[in-house]
C-alpha cells in the first residue's frame, strides 16, 4: 500500500460544501470537523474528537461560532479551545482540540495535514479555471474504498479509457497512441502528454461540443504530487491548426478534468472530479450531460478500483505487477509519493 | 505553484516502435524497452551516464538518429509491488 506523505496540503472539500452545517471528513487517518465562521466567514478545521470522551463533534451543533459537544456539551471555540465544561467553572488546561491551517483557493478547501509548520500557501497547486466565470464546472465526489495509490495509478495511464471506458470516453487512439513523461523532481511534478492527430471523437466530445467527424485530441497531464492532478485536453476537428504561436487557440474546445487525490484512511480515497470547459458555457443542456455522463465515467472507476482492492488484498505480500511503456508516468508518481512519504 | 526546478526527466516513447528514449537532467540520453530499466538508469545518475551518446548541450539529433545501447533483456520488466 503507498504510505501516506504528510506535511502537504491535501483538499478536504469544495467551498461550497462548508457552511453552516457541521462536516466530518477523514484526511490521512485523521477525523477533521469543518464549518464555516459567521463572522469573517473563514474555514474552521478542528480534530473531530471531544477531548471528554471522543464524541465527534461533527455530530454535535453550532452555537455561534462554537460547536457544543453532542455528548456531554464540552464547548469549543474556533482555534480549538475549549470555553466551557458542564457543572464546573475550572476548564482543564489541556482541553482543546487540534485546529488545522486551512487555505481556501480555486474553490478548493485546502487542509495542512503534518505536524510541520505548513508550506506556505503560494506553494499550493493552482486550478484557477474552477472559479473562472469564462468557464463552467462540472463536479462530484465519490469515496473510494482503494488504497490511494489505486487512484494515482488510474489517472497517470489514461489508456484505460479504451477499455474501461469504452464508448464513453474511451476509443482505440487512446491506447494505441504514445506518450510523453517528463518528471520535475524538486517540485514534484509528472507530466505525461498523449497528443492523437487523427482519432474517433468519443461521445463525451461529441455531444458536447457538436463535432461530428474525426478529431485532433490531445490530452496533457499535470500531476502535482500528492493531491492535485490536472488533465487539460484540447479537442479540434481533424485538420484544424494548432494553437498560435502567440498561445492563441480560440478554435479549439477546451476541458479541464481536474482531480484531487486525497488519502481519506487507509485503502480509503476521496476522489475530487470536476470537469470544466471553455465552449458552450451557458448551455445548461451541455451542463447537465456533462455531469451525468461523467459521473458514470468516474463511477466506472470506482467500482473497478473497489473491485481491485479487494483481490489485491487477498494477494500475499510483495505480488508480482508487470509494467510496459503504458506506466512509465505512474511508475514515476509512485516513486515521487514515496519520496515524499520518506 | 511550485516552478520549474533544475532536475527535470523526460522519457518519449519513440513513435512507431516499442522503445523510450530517456533523457536525463544532466542531458545524458539513453534507450530501454521497459520503463522499469528506464527509471533504473535515470535514477542510477550521474552512474552509466557519461557513456551515453547525444549528449550535453549537443541534442539537436531526433530520437531515431541517436543509437544508445538499448537495455538487454527483458529481465527487469515484472516489479514487486510493495
Ligand atoms: S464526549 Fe464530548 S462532552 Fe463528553
Ligand atoms: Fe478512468
Ligand atoms: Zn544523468
Amino acid at each position: 500500500m503507498a504510505a501516506f506523505a504528510k506535511n502537504q496540503w491535501y483538499v478536504a472539500a469544495y467551498s461550497d460544501e462548508i457552511g453552516r452545517e457541521l462536516l466530518g471528513r477523514t484526511i490521512l487517518g485523521e477525523p477533521i470537523v469543518f464549518y464555516r465562521a459567521e463572522g469573517d466567514g473563514a474555514v474552521v478545521a478542528l480534530a473531530d474528537r471531544c477531548v471528554h470522551r471522543r464524541f465527534p463533534l461533527s455530530e454535535s451543533r453550532l452555537d455561534g461560532d462554537t460547536i457544543v459537544c453532542g455528548y456531554h456539551g464540552f464547548t469549543y471555540d474556533t482555534t480549538g479551545a475549549c470555553v466551557y465544561v458542564p457543572g464546573q467553572k475550572r476548564i482543564p488546561r489541556t482541553a482543546r482540540v487540534g485546529a488545522y491551517p486551512v487555505v481556501e483557493q480555486d474553490t478548493l478547501v485546502w487542509v495542512w495535514i503534518g505536524d510541520a509548520e505548513p508550506a506556505d500557501a503560494k506553494t499550493i497547486p493552482r486550478a484557477p479555471h474552477l472559479g473562472d466565470p469564462a468557464w463552467t464546472t462540472v463536479r462530484g465526489m465519490e469515496p473510494i474504498d482503494a488504497d490511494y495509490g489505486l487512484l494515482v495509478d488510474n489517472l497517470l495511464d489514461l489508456s484505460h479509457e479504451t477499455y474501461l471506458h469504452g464508448g464513453y470516453i474511451g476509443t482505440p487512439e487512446v491506447a494505441e497512441t504514445p506518450i510523453s513523461t517528463e518528471v520535475d523532481e524538486g517540485a514534484a511534478i509528472v507530466r505525461v502528454s498523449r497528443h492523437m492527430d487523427d482519432a474517433a471523437c468519443p461521445p463525451f466530445y461529441a455531444k458536447s461540443t457538436g463535432i461530428e467527424g474525426r478529431i485532433s485530441r490531445w490530452q496533457d497531464i499535470e500531476y502535482f504530487a500528492p493531491c492535485l492532478y490536472l488533465l487539460h485536453s484540447r479537442i479540434v476537428p481533424v485538420g484544424a491548426p494548432p494553437p498560435g504561436p502567440d498561445g492563441e487557440d480560440s478554435h479549439a474546445f477546451h476541458t479541464e478534468i481536474t482531480y484531487a487525490i486525497t488519502p481519506s484512511a487507509e485503502g480509503k480515497v476521496y476522489d475530487f472530479w470536476a470537469v470544466s470547459r471553455d465552449f458552450a458555457v451557458d448551455d445548461e443542456e451541455v451542463t447537465e450531460f456533462l455531469h451525468a455522463f461523467n459521473h458514470k465515467v468516474v463511477m466506472q472507476d470506482v467500482d473497478a478500483l473497489n473491485l481491485l482492492q479487494k483481490v489485491l488484498a487477498d494477494e500475499p505480500e510483495g505480488y508480482q505487477e508487470l509494467s510496459i511503456n503504458i506506466d512509465t508516468g505512474g511508475l514515476a508518481a509512485r516513486r515521487i509519493l514515496a519520496r515524499l512519504a520518506g | 505553484m511550485s516552478g520549474q526546478s533544475a532536475e527535470v526527466y523526460r522519457i518519449d516513447w519513440v513513435p512507431g516502435s516499442d522503445l523510450l528514449h530517456g533523457v536525463c537532467h544532466c542531458g545524458a540520453e539513453h534507450l530501454a524497452s521497459d520503463p522499469i530499466a528506464m527509471w533504473e538508469w535515470m535514477l542510477a545518475h550521474p552512474l552509466g551516464h557519461e557513456g551515453s551518446q547525444g549528449i550535453q548541450g549537443s541534442s539537436q539529433q531526433s530520437s531515431t538518429e541517436i543509437s544508445p545501447q538499448i537495455t538487454a533483456g527483458e529481465s527487469s520488466s515484472d516489479g514487486r509491488h510493495a
